[in-house]
């Protein structure tokens, strides 16, 4: 990630489908990759909105959901800006085990993000077509039954629980490249 | 609010930058937007005094921060970070309030996101790029806003404020649409009315400077690359 054009760094998180198209007909831009990312956000914060008036007694859930998407990409956004500032040795490589597990497996990484983007929706549809109860009863009652909801739900699922740690997980990371960015530029000039 | 242009060198090597007095105020605003959230269904005042004790935090982190000269990069993205989060999750409390026009208010949480995010990244463009690479791409609107500094506080103090009004007159009682709503207040001449109409104006403002904001960011990214282009051909 560190040294690369903001266009390299950016496709990092893009989709696998529009990363192909992006490539392949030669129409990169930085603008382009921008965009990708916002929607991407603004359409996760949409869709947790949504179920928060879905599940309105779980409204909570649904609520830290939608911060923690914003805080983790946040984060992780500023940190690869730091990173790009300063020089590989200086920030030393703050990835955590799991979060280099992650990234070495990008079939891996886009099942844990389609799979977030798919119990939501899931979640949604179960919802809207009268299932009440907590979004918990209402996914095992769908297991349960056997339905073809519960079946996607079921592989989409462990997908989505996983993107949430690692999401969990890049903050503190991210966290940690802002700090050591304070004390390398603090050793620079003390030298 | 904290200054994020310039950080202090971390003197107090035993004093690690997680636990900065301004970071620590920083955390303590964290744990009253999360508490405050929690009552907002259930109980209004608390809710409001809650949402206050973080408003409060807000401003004292960046005072602390000069004053014990603890300012730091990772305070600065704690505080922006924190800004986003609670003003997104006041939004969704009003698109609950104000179902009829969740529309809106999903309408400017989209908003929200999308120009901060946008102005983020154009700022790291910016940084990269030497100045007369970029131009001065700031509209006339952005340089008058930016130059007076009381002037943007107003407007996201007025947005936010506008917001929490919407919030406690739905709590209340008051039904309708949330322009029905703000009239009312206005028309009856209560307390809120006053204070909303101080504050609507501004975070109509601050609408509009978000707005222009996405345009001249997404510019900022065009120009990265149109200029990344035409340098490597010569």
């Amino acid at each position: 990630m560190r040294g690369l054009s903001p266009m390299a760094q950016l496709s990092e998180w893009l989709s696998p489908t529009k990363n192909c198209l992006l490539f392949s007909t030669l129409q990169e831009s930085t603008f382009g990759a921008v965009l990708d990312m916002v929607t991407d956000r603004v359409s996760t914060a949409a869709l947790l909105v949504l179920l928060t008036h879905f599940y309105k007694s779980h409204y909570g859930l649904f609520l830290g959901l939608l911060a923690l998407d914003i805080s983790s990409h946040w984060l992780q956004m500023y940190s690869t800006f730091l990173s790009s500032k300063a020089s590989h040795k200086d920030m030393g490589d703050s990835k955590s085990t799991l979060l280099r597990l992650y990234y070495q497996h990008r079939f891996f990484m886009g099942y844990c993000a389609i799979g977030a983007e798919v119990a939501y929706i899931l979640l949604y549809m179960l919802a809207a077509e009268g299932n009440i109860g907590s979004p918990y009863e209402v996914t095992c009652r769908s297991i349960g039954n056997g339905t073809v909801y519960g079946i996607l739900l079921a592989i989409a699922l462990p997908g989505c629980a996983i993107k949430q740690l690692v999401n969990l997980v890049q903050m503190k990371t991210a966290a940690d490249v802002c700090v050591n960015y304070d004390y390398a530029r603090h050793n620079s000039k003390a030298q």
